[in-house]
């Protein structure tokens, strides 16, 4: 599966994004998610990987490299 | 006595709550709202571990009632007011401006009810995972920080999402509200600004009576740009920082600009350069009376309503089955 393909498609629908601002490198604070923004992601993202993501984890999330890195890692 | 799941849930006779308002929720108001039968709730805001057990002890000195502290935990003392919460065994917490999972095993064992403030769908659902005992949904119609959903559309949807007990916070001052707020699907209520006007709560009278004064548009959300968003009553500070605002000053000079000010007004009565915090229905807030009184009030209002709706229940409900 490719993750990433899969993050960028829910993070322009859940953000309302366009697809090229999202890149690995890209701060959520830049796509102007606030926290509450990121709890959605990270809620979308536990069902359509079926794993649990820690709060621990998600302090930790700043860029969507982040993020895809964790789920490499975990799925 | 145990009137519904939210009263058997936190041992209270009604489904009032009393908002955990920083500098505003002290010993004395939390008091006198358990005594009346609702939650009365202490607000630890920003405050240092002793001051707050000063309030803790306050209550329990008057009181075997149960009570709650409210744990900001974006405080730089929310860790010490943890402790501080699991070392009194303070039955309830309330938890604002963020997420409380990780504490979550320790107050579980202390056997703490755990509710967080929330105001969005998808962190409901998540702390709920996470074994809160129930949920507080509050819309921006509140005072103080605020989401930006209204308490109308955000309650239903939380309600339907989580089955754990909801209660409705924001906008809501009276029975007219709690009446509402059981339509919508919550157990119950949260109050903060009507308590404002209570007699037992101790913030100046200047702050009290810009409560009581206050009109349907006289509150406004200022320091948007921060990413939190604070409502309060109109006044010089919030114009000066509406013009910072627009002028595109920085985040950081915009956060500097409210140090202190809510301490300000409800210290020294400060309306001017004071951050009065409060929710939009201050506008329904009309006297200064006991908490107690306004506790049995709500109430009151909230069985008549729900009274003539059985009647309208009765008649065109039945026949058009």
């Amino acid at each position: 599966m490719d993750i990433f393909a899969k993050v960028k498609e829910m993070i322009v629908e859940q953000l309302g994004v366009e697809e090229e601002e999202v890149k690995k490198e890209t701060a959520f604070k830049d796509l102007n998610a606030d926290s509450l923004d990121i709890v959605e992601l990270v809620m979308a993202m536990e069902e359509e990987f079926d794993l649990e993501i820690s709060d621990e984890q998600v302090e930790k999330i700043k860029t969507v490299g982040d993020v895809i890195q964790y789920l490499e890692a975990n799925v | 006595m145990q009137k519904n799941e939210l009263c058997r849930l936190l041992n209270i006779e009604f489904p009032i709550l009393q908002g955990g308002m920083a500098w505003v929720a002290t010993g004395e108001l939390a008091a006198a709202v358990s005594l009346a039968g609702g939650l009365g709730i202490i607000g630890a805001g920003q405050s240092p571990a002793d001051l707050i057990e000063r309030e803790i002890n306050k209550i329990q000195n008057l009181t075997d009632k149960p009570f709650g502290v409210n744990i900001m935990l974006l405080s730089p003392y929310a860790e010490d007011i943890i402790e501080l919460v699991l070392d009194k065994e303070v039955p309830i917490v309330t938890t604002g401006a963020g997420n409380p999972g990780k504490y979550m095993d320790n107050f579980k064992r202390k056997g703490i009810k755990v509710i967080p403030v929330v105001a969005s769908v998808a962190l409901a659902r998540r702390l709920e995972k996470q074994g809160v005992d129930a949920i507080i949904a509050e819309g921006m119609e509140s005072g103080g920080h605020v989401g930006d959903i209204t308490t109308m559309v955000l309650v239903p949807q939380v309600a339907q999402a989580v089955k754990v007990p909801v209660i409705a916070a924001g906008g809501i001052a009276d029975g007219r509200g709690l009446a509402a707020a059981l339509a919508l699907g919550a157990k119950g209520v949260q109050m903060g600004t009507r308590f404002i006007c209570a007699e037992e709560c101790t913030v100046h009278q200047n702050y009290k009576d810009m409560v009581l004064k206050a009109k349907d548009r006289d509150t406004v959300i200022t320091g948007r740009t921060t990413g939190h968003p604070v409502r309060i009553i109109k006044n010089k500070l919030s114009r000066l920082i509406d013009q910072m605002e627009a002028q595109g000053t920085t985040k950081e000079e915009i956060e500097n600009m409210g140090v202190g000010r809510l301490r300000a007004v409800v210290k020294e009565g400060d309306t001017a350069m004071g951050s009065v915090m409060a929710g939009q229905s201050s506008a329904m807030v009309e006297t200064i009376e006991p908490a107690g009184d306004i506790v049995r009030q709500v109430m009151a209002q909230a069985c008549e309503i729900m009274n003539n709706h059985w009647e309208l229940n009765q008649s065109c409900c039945r026949e058009n089955k």
